[in-house]
């Protein structure tokens, strides 16, 4: 069952322009812990075994008019 | 200079600095606000008390939870294998092997991780993690249930039977953020006054509402016409008790009085009632003698012929069920109940008599002849109710009521659950010896830990229903009067919303649905009990209530056993004395016993006694017993001393003048005692106790209006409401709230004025609102009618600026598509290859909004249908979007991810929070503290605004009119004493009844304001913003607290030109949420009838709404019979002309009528037979030609005419019921 969601993952960014392969960091809701999650891995933080994750704020550019 | 150093440092008012520092450094051990832990202990402590490790005092009992309690009352049930010999002893079957099955004990564990889950380094749950991945806060239960086979007890034979998972109270024995201080709550994610009392149901914070009900052991009189109804014989008058057993389930019995002298008992089984002539009970209970039964209730008092005349009658008409003896009488109802009751059938039915009064009359006692005496006592008063010489108690007064805790309740459903499993575990057994396929062995223990195991005994998710719901699924009802409506949600809208929702107390369901308007009356019995003025005004006003600041609600148990030998020791005579006489005697109970009878001025001197040795800790007297000690009156409440040491009573405390102690005050004896409020009242000989503060009456929100003294009422009535619709601070863990919808003030202040107790319910750490200079002036029109004058300025800097956040959740499992049954999901989190991700040109437009891995970025920017998360089906390889549901543009503040209960399930539930901006707009509500609400009507700029000698401004305008009608002269003080309070740097106290007649608030204020160089009434020359001229009066400008509320234009406005319609009707739709219209109803049509604005009305219920044209047959007045020939080819194509309208359209029925009507002239010509039928020959009928349809149009002549479509619904609806609707066409 891992297996094809691998593909899927590399492919996903592989099959367009080759793109480097980045994982996602969330952050443990617990410990606060980075945690590196691939597509379809359970939801659990490596270091304390909590089962929430937040997902880290955006770096891109974010703009808003003050109005 | 110490004169001058003093008079520098001034001590601070408003505590900033000190507060900065706890929210910083929250205290390591205990809490900053420990009077937030002391409000909620009647929930939590009645939840502890259902353990044996409750913590709480014993009392009289061995310290056992109520469960083990209820555990005992159930008992054990019993099967027979049938293997028996027939015979006389083992009924017609013979009965074998005894089989008998009991729960021994039950245990609830703290919620923890489940073993599936071996990596998690933390075992405990917290209730953040069940609030924030939206499930419940649940421990694990599990029942020890054993069996014995003929008696014998064998240590195996037993079975741990797992219950499933319990929702568990926050912060109660069972959680795992009891009693931690703020600093380690702040670590585990919750708020640093975190104080619980809830449970966590499905990520909702649930409670359970308190819920009136009638003080428990005490027999109060009724009179309600109604019990006449019963059945013949009967009257209005009954008295009646509720019995509360140990376990805190009760029963309630009602003896009824007969209109031929006797009484019957009532109770219910099973939702079923029953009713037991009383004479049958008082013999089966002692089996008491004639004499006996005669002497106990007339108490000496031969005189009263009243009294002699009905216990003959009792007496004498019990003689026709011959029975005499409390055996027969045993017997008899045994030998009645046997069917209903489902006890063990090799009980007799004395036993099973004996059982019955046990399990239903007078549960509370333990003793036959304390049950014996309790009901002579019933007896006697209802027969002095019916003679008139004491009166009938008020049910809706709280001197007979007390309040149902959450815990008892939750303990209560939990027993019956317990019971009827094991029920039916007795009834499996029971079947399979019926149907002996295979033949039942009780040795077996397999086979009996093979039903065991069958049954449902799932209790958790029983109980997590009925907090989801409030809906109480029970074979016996509980002895409540609702089945629903028990819990609530404790939504955390604003601080001051969120913790009276554990302070409401509501009155039940049964009377909201009443006519009558008597219940909801505020009594002043209820006087420092339930606040008179904190209560919703409309449907629920008088029934929701909410207690007062300082009423407590007694939850431990007290130990009172040594109470009647201390009675007896100073003079009251014990009850078993048989040289009573009634007519001096009056009644000392305790907690619903008889111990004993006293003279009236003995039993006054045993209350006063009682009183002072209960305030001053001497002979073991709780402080928490209630002496209730009603004097002999005619015919007024039924007199006696009644103690109370029982749970559940409301209670307050008050000084005792006489020693000076704190002493408390229960709601049945406050009625007869002389309390002063303040002590300059204090009426020597009358007084005997004082209030502590004259405010203790009023809620903590009713406390919380400053100079509530000064308004109107109703006006802080309103203020309680608008109080808790207030945009504020509703938490300071807002990161870890998952709150469907939340409403945050980003500028929160504290306020200027505030009374005292401010500081002591934590609001300054949840601001509700601004300070805001006001002006009291009509300036520019518009502020008519409520309206009110934001100041451009004030806005821009931020004057109640807010913010809602919204959640959305994306639970993949739900989707469309999902695998329903599979354990491995078919659904993923994620984009695939069909996205385009590549920058540049052709790339997927969600790739603004989504990262690589389908959840979108937090900061971005959506609007409604945008996409917030995309999700691959593993079956199609599609990628698939959800989108943003608000129709307003938000920002993604949070992304949570939410993992399975053991941590090895992947990504399949999604938290998103948004964050929508509100800053204030026209259309958006403000208010006063002082019930003065308002719709802000313009922002003016502030160049335009008037303007002080100063150069002040005022942030806010409101109209004079304002204030003469709703006399809220609260608001004009609080602006003063703002006014002077910032000018000063003072946080002013606004403590109710503060000041006085000779001590006048106008004077105090006024003189700090002249201090400060104002006018001393506060008003001030003011000067035209647009002309620049000095108004000709001066203007009243202070500074107010003011509250923004949570009704905002934006979440209301409704308005529609065109839009969807009713795919039936083709009306427009209704309903907001559906871009629907407004009703223009049959009122409204009426005045623009009344107007004869006829096009108005043409446009609004035509033309806007559901206009048509139709075709109508000019012949028939038909509108359902149209047909079209095609006549585009030609009129050759048929062959035979055919009448039609220009465009091929034609009647259908009146086509086909005057074919017909060819076919038969055609007919007749052929057989030459007379073709006028019908008329016999000779006879002419005169008709108007207008009248004779069928003209020679043959169908062909038809119009269009302009109907509502609904008219063609309805003439299609009616054509189908067989009625032709027919219209004339001129």
């Amino acid at each position: 069952m891992n297996q094809p969601g691998q593909q899927t993952a590399h492919a996903g960014s592989g099959s367009f322009i080759p793109a480097p392969r980045q994982d996602m960091e969330y952050i443990c809701a617990d410990c606060g812990a980075k945690n590196e999650i691939k597509s379809r891995e359970p939801i659990r933080c490596r270091e304390c075994g909590h089962r929430i994750m937040y997902k880290k704020r955006t770096k891109r550019m974010v703009q808003f008019e003050a109005r | 200079m110490p004169d001058g150093s003093q008079k520098s440092r001034r001590q601070p008012t408003f505590n900033t600095i000190q507060r900065e520092e706890s929210f910083k450094n929250p205290p390591k051990t205990g809490s900053t606000y420990p009077i937030l832990n002391e409000f909620v202990t009647p929930h939590i402590e009645s939840f502890n008390a259902l353990f044996d490790d409750s913590g709480l005092p014993k009392g009289d009992g061995d310290g056992r939870g109520l469960l083990s309690l209820g555990l005992k009352d159930i008992g054990e049930r019993v099967v027979f294998d049938g293997s028996g010999e027939l015979g006389t002893e083992s009924g017609q079957r013979g009965w074998g092997n005894r089989l008998s099955i009991w729960i021994e004990e039950v245990s609830i564990a703290p919620p923890r991780v489940p073993d599936r889950d071996t990596w998690s380094t933390e075992r405990k749950i917290f209730p953040t993690e069940a609030r924030e991945r939206l499930t419940s806060y649940r421990g694990r239960m599990q029942a020890k249930v054993c069996w014995s086979i003929n008696g014998n007890i064998h240590p195996d034979q037993f079975v741990m039977r797992d219950c499933g998972l319990v929702p568990i109270m926050v912060r109660s024995v069972r959680c795992n953020i009891r009693n931690l201080p703020s600093a380690e709550l702040v670590r585990r994610h919750e708020e640093p006054e975190e104080f619980g009392g809830y449970f966590i149901i499905n990520g909702n914070e649930r409670l359970i509402r308190y819920l009136i009900l009638p003080r428990r052991n005490h027999v109060t009189s009724l009179l309600r016409p109604s019990f006449a109804n019963r059945g013949p014989s009967y009257t209005q008058y009954a008295v009646q008790i509720r019995c509360v057993r140990p376990d805190q389930s009760s029963v309630t019995n009602t003896l009824h009085y007969l209109s031929n002298g006797s009484a019957m008992l009532r109770f219910s089984w099973r939702k079923q009632e029953y009713v037991i002539p009383i004479m049958l009970i008082l013999k089966a209970l002692i089996g008491a003698s004639d004499r006996e039964i005669f002497d106990n209730i007339m108490m000496q008092d031969y005189e009263n012929t009243f009294l002699t005349d009905r216990v003959e009658l009792l007496l004498r008409s019990f003689k026709m069920y011959s029975l005499y003896t409390g055996d027969q009488c045993l017997e008899y109802l045994g030998d009645k109940f046997r069917v209903v009751l489902g006890m063990p059938e090799d009980w007799t039915n004395q036993a099973l008599g004996a059982w019955l009064i046990q399990k239903m009359v007078l549960v509370h006692l333990e003793l036959a002849r304390d049950k014996f005496r309790m009901l002579v006592f019933m007896l006697r008063k209802l027969y002095s109710v019916v003679s008139s010489s004491c009166c009938a108690d008020n049910p809706d007064s709280p001197q007979h009521q007390e309040v149902l805790l959450p815990g008892y309740l939750y303990g209560m459903i939990i027993k019956e659950r317990l019971e009827e499993a094991l029920n039916q575990v007795r009834n499996q057994i029971a079947t399979d010896v019926r149907k002996e396929e295979p033949p039942v062995d009780f040795l077996d223990k397999r086979y009996i830990t093979k039903v065991i195991v069958k049954v449902n005994w799932d209790i958790g998710s029983k109980m997590s229903s009925f907090l989801a719901t409030g809906n109480l699924v029970s074979p016996s009802g509980l002895d409540l009067q609702q089945a629903s409506g028990f819990t609530i949600v404790a939504e955390k809208l604003n601080w001051m919303r969120y913790i009276s929702h554990f302070r409401c107390i509501h009155r039940g369901a049964f009377f909201a649905q009443l006519k009558t308007t008597t219940v909801r009356k505020l009594l002043p019995e209820a006087w420092g009990f339930l606040c008179p003025v904190h209560t919703p005004d409309g449907s629920p006003c008088g029934l929701l209530n909410h207690l007062s600041r300082t009423c407590r609600i007694v939850t431990a148990p007290l130990s009172v056993a040594e109470i009647p030998a201390l009675l007896a020791a100073h003079g009251m005579t014990l009850a078993f004395s048989s040289s009573i006489d009634g007519r001096k005697s009056l009644c000392v109970q305790l907690d619903g016993r008889v111990i004993g009878w006293a003279r009236q001025s003995v039993a006054q001197q045993l209350a006063t006694n009682l009183r002072i040795w209960k305030t001053e800790g001497r002979h073991k007297v709780p402080l928490d017993l209630e002496i209730g000690f009603v004097p002999e009156s005619k015919g007024g409440q039924y007199p006696g001393l009644f103690l109370f040491s029982t749970r559940a009573r409301m209670m307050r405390p008050v000084k005792f003048i006489a020693n000076g102690r704190d002493d408390q005050v229960g709601s049945f004896e406050q009625v007869y005692m002389n309390i002063a409020i303040k002590p300059d009242e204090v009426e020597p000989d009358v007084s005997t106790h004082v209030e502590h503060a004259p405010t203790n009456f009023l809620s903590i929100l009713a406390n919380l209006t400053p100079f509530s003294d000064f308004n109107q009422s109703p006006r802080n009535i309103y203020q309680c409401q608008m109080g808790k619709q207030t945009m504020g601070t509703p938490s300071t863990a807002l990161q870890h709230r998952t709150d469907n919808k939340l409403y945050r003030l980003q500028t929160g202040q504290t306020p200027v004025v505030r009374p005292h107790l401010h500081n002591t319910y934590a609001m300054d750490s949840f601001p509700n609102g601004t300070n805001a200079i006001v002006a009291v002036i009509s300036y520019t029109g518009y502020d008519m009618e409520d309206a009110m004058i934001l100041n451009k300025s004030a806005h821009e800097r931020g004057f109640g600026y807010g913010t809602v956040y919204k959640s959305q959740i994306i639970d993949l499992k739900e989707m469309r598509g999902a695998a329903k049954s599979s354990a491995s999901p078919t659904l993923h989190f994620g984009l695939g290859h069909d996205v385009r991700t590549a920058e540049g040109n052709g790339q997927h437009t969600c790739c603004h909004f989504l990262d690589k891995d389908g959840l979108p970025f937090i900061g971005t920017k959506v609007d409604s249908g945008d996409p917030i998360a995309a999700y691959i089906d593993e079956i199609t390889g599609r990628t698939r979007f959800v989108k943003y549901k608000g129709d307003e543009q938000g920002i993604v503040d949070g992304v949570r991810m939410l993992g399975g209960d053991a941590g090895d399930t992947e990504l399949q539930k999604l938290h998103v929070t948004f964050r929508i901006t509100r800053s204030p707009v026209i259309g958006d509500k403000f208010s006063s503290r002082h019930g003065q609400k308002g719709v802000c009507s313009q922002k003016w700029p502030a160049v335009d605004m008037p303007f002080s000698e100063s150069g002040m401004q005022p942030d806010v305008i409101i109209n004079p009119h304002a204030f003469p009608s709703r006399m809220t002269i609260g608001m004009l003080v609080e602006s003063m004493a703002g006014k002077a309070g910032a000018m000063h740097g003072l946080a002013q106290d606004a403590t109710p009844f503060q000041f006085s007649e000779e001590d006048r608030a106008i004077d105090y204020f006024g003189e700090q304001l002249l201090a400060a160089g104002y006018n001393y009434y506060g008003n001030e020359p003011m000067y035209s913003g647009i002309t620049g001229q000095e108004f000709a009066a001066d203007i009243y400008i202070g500074v107010v607290y003011y509250q923004r509320l949570r009704h905002m234009v934006l979440d209301k406005f409704q308005v529609r030109t065109t839009g969807p319609v009713d795919p039936v009707t083709r009306q427009p739709v209704k309903g907001r949420k559906r871009a629907g219209g407004i009703r223009f109803g049959e009122m409204e049509r009426d005045a623009l009838i009344a107007h004869g604005t006829s096009f108005l009305l043409q446009d609004r219920l035509m033309n806007c709404s559901d206009y048509s044209t139709a075709w109508v047959c000019r012949t028939c007045g038909s509108l359902i019979s149209l047909g079209y020939d095609d006549i585009s080819l030609g009129e050759s194509s048929t062959g035979t002309m055919k009448a039609t309208g220009p465009g091929g359209e034609y009647c259908r029925v009146c086509r086909a009528v005057a074919e017909e009507d060819d076919e038969r002239a055609r007919q007749a010509l052929a057989t030459g037979q007379n073709p006028d039928r019908s008329l016999l020959p000779g006879v002419k009928v005169a008709i108007p030609s207008s009248n004779v349809l069928r003209s020679s149009s043959k169908g062909g002549d038809l119009d269009v005419v302009a109907v509502p479509y609904v008219f063609r619904y309805l003439c299609a609806e009616l054509a189908a019921m067989g009625i032709a609707v027919s219209l004339e066409v001129r």
